[in-house]
Order: structure tokens, then sequence, then C-alpha cells
């Protein structure tokens, strides 16, 4: 039933033409006017999220998970908020706080109808042209069940591009998910960086998921 | 005779005043020409600026305003250069507002002409 549940999300993603699942993400909020397609895949969970920007501080849209290892979807609307931005000479740190409400519905071994359900989050990212480290952590209420879970990166890039050029990182994922079968993953990933596209391919040795995410900005 | 001599120093005084002000009538309306005729180049300074993101914003942002005929980021200086169309203007106020909408902070502005 898993594998078949994965097959079908695999055909959605791919049929839709978007495609991307660790939340240290890129920055959820972007400039006023501006949209942004994140899709999110590791071994736990599928996500899209789709939002607008009205203001350089907010953005609201679309958020919609399977996770693979709770069995329970969620879809809904999300609201991002950048409570605090820090602008130095050569770096930039972000706090932004998250909330989500929609339906969550169980599939799988879980029985049950779809309920109300929501979520809130917190993240927060500095980082240098060189240097980057992150943290994000997200608490859900699904009606037939509460989770959490908390992921943090670091990552180097080892070459600076300018605007414009491929930007390359290497950074490393490490993700709790205190219900989950495997409590904490590694994964190390490559993240390409161009223009308005961002993409990070990631493999677990431990439980050999793979991570695919992808950011669009327009 | 001293009344003559008082007003001959007077439209001395006057004539040397009133000589640059005639000189710099031409020379503010070669400036103001100039102006009309020739694109003038901001480069803002922010800081927080390190990645294509940040780029996009700024020129998104930047290439909404009308007169702008380009916007071209540097990571590496942290600058913003801004081209404007022949007779556009951009002012501080502006530039700076643009700025903070973008998502950034103004460090400084510098101006020249093409």
């Amino acid at each position: 039933m898993k594998q078949q549940s994965r097959a079908l999300l695999a055909s959605a993603v791919l049929a839709a033409g978007v495609a991307s699942a660790g939340e240290a993400d890129a920055r959820p909020v972007s400039y006023p006017g501006g949209w942004t397609v994140m899709q999110m895949n590791n071994g736990d969970m599928s996500s899209l999220h789709v939002h607008y920007s009205p203001t350089v501080t907010d953005s609201i849209g679309f958020y919609g998970e399977s996770n693979w290892d709770g069995d329970w979807r969620f879809a809904g609307v999300q609201y991002n908020r950048l409570a605090k931005r820090w602008n130095a000479p050569a770096s930039q740190g972000n706090i932004y706080l998250k909330l989500g409400a929609g339906q969550a519905t169980p599939f799988g071994s879980r029985g049950g109808g779809s309920e109300a359900a929501g979520f809130v989050g917190f993240a927060a990212d500095w980082e240098t042209r060189r240097w980057f480290t992150s943290y994000e952590a997200r608490a859900y209420e699904l009606g037939f069940d509460r989770t959490f879970r908390q992921s943090a990166r670091v990552g180097v890039a080892p070459y600076l591009g300018e605007a414009g050029d491929l930007h390359t990182w290497l950074m490393v994922e490490v993700e709790n998910m205190p219900d989950a079968d495997d409590k904490v993953t590694v994964t190390p990933l490559v993240r390409l960086f161009q223009g308005v596209q961002l993409v990070e391919i990631g493999y677990r040795p431990a439980s050999e998921e793979f991570l695919f995410n992808w950011v669009y900005r327009y | 005779m001293k009344t003559k001599q008082s007003m001959l120093a007077a439209v001395l005084v006057l004539g040397f005043a009133a000589a640059p002000m005639m000189l710099s009538a031409p020379v503010a309306s070669a400036q103001a020409s100039r102006a009309a005729t020739s694109a003038e180049t901001i480069t803002a300074r922010v800081n927080g600026m390190v990645c294509d993101f940040c780029a996009q914003s700024v020129k998104k942002v930047f290439g909404k305003e009308a007169g702008v005929t380009d916007v071209a980021v540097n990571l590496k200086s942290g600058t913003i250069a801004v081209t404007l169309a022949p007779g556009a203007t951009l002012g501080d106020d502006t530039i700076k507002a643009l700025v903070k909408k973008s998502g950034y902070a103004l460090v400084s502005i510098e101006r020249s002409r093409s």
C-alpha cells in the first residue's frame, strides 16, 4: 500500500511538472508581487507550497503534504511571516513564523476520515556568500494525531559566484522526527542555485533514500 | 562729486557681482540640457544582499519603476547599479524605499552620468 501511494504521488508530481522535502528550505517570503513554487521530497514526506508575497514580510498560499512515515496527508492554506531580518554588509539573518490551517486525511495503516488540522512553524537562517546555516521546527495538530519535526542545516559554497551565475552549495541536513521510524536522519546534499531556480539533490545512506527539492520564484 | 564716485563704486560692485550670475546662467542651462540627454546611473550600496534570490528581488522591484532601463546587481561589492532613461530621475528617498521594499538596507548612493 505504501509503495502504491508512493508511486501515485511520484506520478502526480511528474505529471504536474513540479518536483521538490526538507524543512530547512529556501526563504518562504519573496519580494512584493512575487510568486514562489517550493516542492520538496524525501523518504518521509513530499510537499508542495505555492505562495504569493503581497509585501516583503508576508506570503500566503497553498500547502500540501503527504507524509509517508505517518500515513497522513494535509492540504490547506499557509501563511509565512518574516518576523525579523538582519542585513549586515556580508551576511543576512532571518526569523520566520509559519501558520497553516486546512484538512488532514489519514491513509494506509490509519483509519478514519478527514479532520480539521493545522500547524505552527518557526524557521531561522543565517548566510553569507560562503556559509549557510538554518533551523526549522514545525508542530502539527492533525485532529487524529499530533506530530512534530525539526531540522537543521549547515552548508558551504566551494566557490563564490556572481548574480546570475550557477551557485553550488554542499550541505548537510539533520532532521529529527520523534514519531518516525528513523528518529534522526542525516542527509548530505548538493544545492544548485541560479537566478530564480534552486534544486537540491541529496541521499540518506542510512535509509538509502533520496532527497529532491525544487524552488522556482517568479 | 562724492555722490558720483559712490555711484560709480556701487555700479562696479554690482557689476562684479552680476558677472558670475550672468556666466552661471548658460552653465546651468547646459547642465540641464545634459541631464535631459544623458543617462544617469545610480550605484546603491546595500547590506544583506548575498544570493541570487536577493538579486532577483532587487531587479524586480527596481525594474518596475518608471524610467529605469537596467538594473545590475553585484553580490561581491553589495551594490545595485540602476541605469535611468535620459531625463529620468530617482530621488534618494525613493531609492531608500525601493531597497527596503526589496528586503535590504541602504548604505550609500553614488550618481554618475554617461
